[in-house]
């Protein structure tokens, strides 16, 4: 029995008529085979045949990825993280998918939007005991872990890792649980492979895993985690490895101090980053979860801007910095509302690039917004507007 | 009545009005300056075009066999270099030149401010997967063969870096750069494709290709002839400005 604490936005009848047929032709095109070189990561390919066992992989692990568009109708998808801006969206978008049969969530806020048939539970992040019971019920075909904090984001950094942590030890250790369980999605960065002196610029998924910032380490924590489990019980496991996402609700501290109103820059290096949106962001969640992804996948937006770039970009004023004053600069901003955390910092120091153009040959989607039109688009989200009331009411 | 009123305007405002349109030029000029972006590379094609303008006022080079590179895909150009003479980077700006299409150098630092400047012009670092990351994206890349101090003799190859083509599957050519310190001359010379003699399975095709490639560009360095000054200079058997 549910408990009373969970609220509950799902009509009576949960299991809504499936379509047969999982997917367009169309959908299905764009579909490539995977590459031959097999990534060196956390994750690692542990691949089960699902239900619909429709995979054909040959010796040398090639697959066809025509074969992982075709999901099976009737499953059920857990998303953990679904009552922040990009959890709800990825549920948005996980209701109208007509392999999706039933769809629950687990935050310790309610969701940001209005969803239909998804029913959420709101749990905190470390009450172990109610997240085993809400998830071994609902028995989850797919596990789409979102549940993750980036420091200065929502919570300051110590109090971001607690709760990551604790959310992913509960909900990934509750799903282990499930006899059910095919797949699991997790929620990374491409903070993973950090930005140590003379590492790769651009980053593949194969390229070694090797974090420099509290996040990236977070997020490697997570990846070993989810794929401890996989390998233990025998479930594919798959990571997304995203780019600093940016949207107009998303509480991104990148985000937050691009838009201050001057913007401290290295001046010295001014190196290129990649960003990505967060609707390019959903849209590859629900891909994943659809492929039943088993492998990590960078999700980049195409091309790259320097921060100076970007502060023209968005009229802002160009503040350079050396080195020493970077102190004062994030002392300021923090006083402002916009605070740096470690890895923010790192980017502009360092830059951070990836190379995302696997996502299209193993996911089938690509994000459509390149990085300049997500900075130009920052820029152009209204503020928040503080409006006086009219009269006095008390 | 035919006029309305006659307005002065006193020199000190015309003046104030030609300096604020200067400004205002200076201003619109820098904005789109600084506006540019960089592609995935980090690579900054106004600015790479800026350098390889204001190159020409030291450099006129000359670029031949460019028309062997693929039109798209990618490419490994292997190019002769001398010691100081930054024979990557003018090698990569000139075939870009002749090309057009962006192309890339192995071999910037990862220290600023010069590492970041370098990416901004088409820099990789000197690593394996970082080139073949790059040619797996279909980019020409042009890495240099060791430095030299004489301009006729190729230094050795590194099979690491040139394995790099052989795991991205791209084709590899070698180049022979020559210019002469105090001329404004140089010149690229392109070569044909250079394939190993046979099929190997394991690591030794990229010793075997790093070896056809040091051979290939001492050939073309020998067909180039080396640098003429057309001075005395081309007697002396010094700094390898004439002679052998």
């Amino acid at each position: 029995m549910r408990s009373a604490c969970d609220t509950t936005w799902a009509p009576p009848e949960r299991a809504d008529a499936v379509l047969p047929g999982a997917l367009t032709a169309a959908e299905a095109a764009p579909a490539g085979s995977i590459g031959d070189d097999a990534p060196e990561s956390d994750i690692t390919p542990t691949r089960k045949s699902p239900d619909n066992g429709t995979e054909s992989e040959s010796r040398d692990g090639r697959c066809e990825v025509t074969s992982l568009f075709m999901a099976v109708v009737g499953q059920r998808v857990l998303i953990s993280g679904m009552g922040g801006e990009l959890g709800s969206r990825v549920a948005s978008l996980l209701e109208n998918e007509p392999w999706v049969e039933s769809l629950e969530g687990i935050d310790g806020d309610p969701p940001r939007r209005r969803l239909r048939r998804a029913v959420y539970h709101r749990i905190a992040p470390g009450d172990h005991d109610r997240t085993v019971d809400v998830v071994t019920k609902f028995d989850p075909h797919v596990l789409v872990h979102i549940a993750v904090w980036e420091p200065h984001s929502r919570a300051n950094p110590g109090r971001a890792r607690l709760l990551t942590d604790d959310a992913a030890t509960s909900i990934l250790g509750a799903a282990a649980e499930c006899r059910s369980l095919e797949s699991i999605v997790v929620r990374s960065g491409i903070e993973i492979y950090g930005r140590a002196r003379g590492s790769v610029s651009r980053p593949d998924e194969s390229a070694r895993i090797n974090p420099t910032c509290g996040f990236g380490k977070m997020l490697a924590g997570i990846e070993y985690t989810a794929s401890t489990i996989g390998t233990r019980i025998g479930v594919a496991v798959g990571a997304l490895r995203l780019a600093p996402v940016i949207g107009p609700h998303v509480p991104s501290p990148l985000g937050r101090y691009l838009r201050m109103q001057a913007v401290p820059f290295s001046a010295l290096a001014d190196p290129p980053f990649a960003v990505v949106q967060e609707i390019d962001v959903a849209a590859a969640f629900v891909a994943a979860a659809r492929v039943r992804l088993a492998e990590p996948v960078n999700v980049v937006a195409p091309g790259a801007i320097t921060a100076f770039q970007a502060i023209r970009r968005g009229r802002r004023l160009p503040v350079p910095m050396l080195g020493p004053d970077w102190v004062i600069a994030r002392g300021l901003s923090y006083l402002a509302g916009a605070p740096i955390p470690d890895h923010v910092l790192e980017l502009m120091h360092r830059g951070r690039l990836a190379n995302g153009s696997r996502a299209l040959e193993v996911l089938g989607i690509a994000p459509t917004n390149s990085t300049s039109e997500v900075i130009d688009k920052l820029y152009s989200w209204p503020s928040v507007v503080h409006t006086p009331a009219r009269e006095a009411v008390a | 009545m035919d006029r309305l009123a006659d307005v002065i305007t006193l020199p000190a405002r015309r003046a104030a009005n030609t300096l604020a349109g200067g400004a205002r030029n200076t201003y619109g000029n820098m904005s789109e300056w600084t506006r540019g972006e960089v592609d995935d590379w980090g690579r900054d094609p106004h600015f790479v075009g800026r350098v390889w303008a204001l190159s020409h006022l030291r450099w006129n080079v000359a670029v031949n066999g460019h028309r062997r590179l693929p039109k798209s895909g990618g490419a490994l150009v292997v190019v002769s270099a001398r010691r100081f003479a930054m024979a990557p980077v003018f090698a990569a700006l000139s075939i870009g030149g002749a090309v057009g299409r962006p192309v890339r150098f192995v071999g910037r630092p990862d220290v600023a401010p010069i590492g970041p400047v370098m990416q901004r012009l088409g820099g990789l670092l000197a690593r394996a997967d970082e080139i073949a990351g790059a040619l797996r994206g279909g980019e020409l890349v042009v890495m240099g063969a060791d430095p030299t101090t004489h301009p006729r003799h190729v230094g050795h190859v590194d099979h690491r870096l040139v394995g790099a083509a052989v795991a991205a599957g791209t084709k590899v050519f070698p180049a022979a750069t020559a210019s002469v310190p105090f001329l404004r001359g140089a010149r690229v010379e392109i070569g044909p494709e250079v394939r190993p003699d046979r099929r190997r399975r394991g690591p030794l095709i990229e010793l075997e290709l790093a070896d056809g490639l040091e051979s290939a560009i001492q050939q073309l360095l020998d067909e180039l002839g080396g640098p003429v000054t057309g001075t005395p200079l081309d007697w002396l058997p010094l700094s390898g400005i004439g002679g052998t």
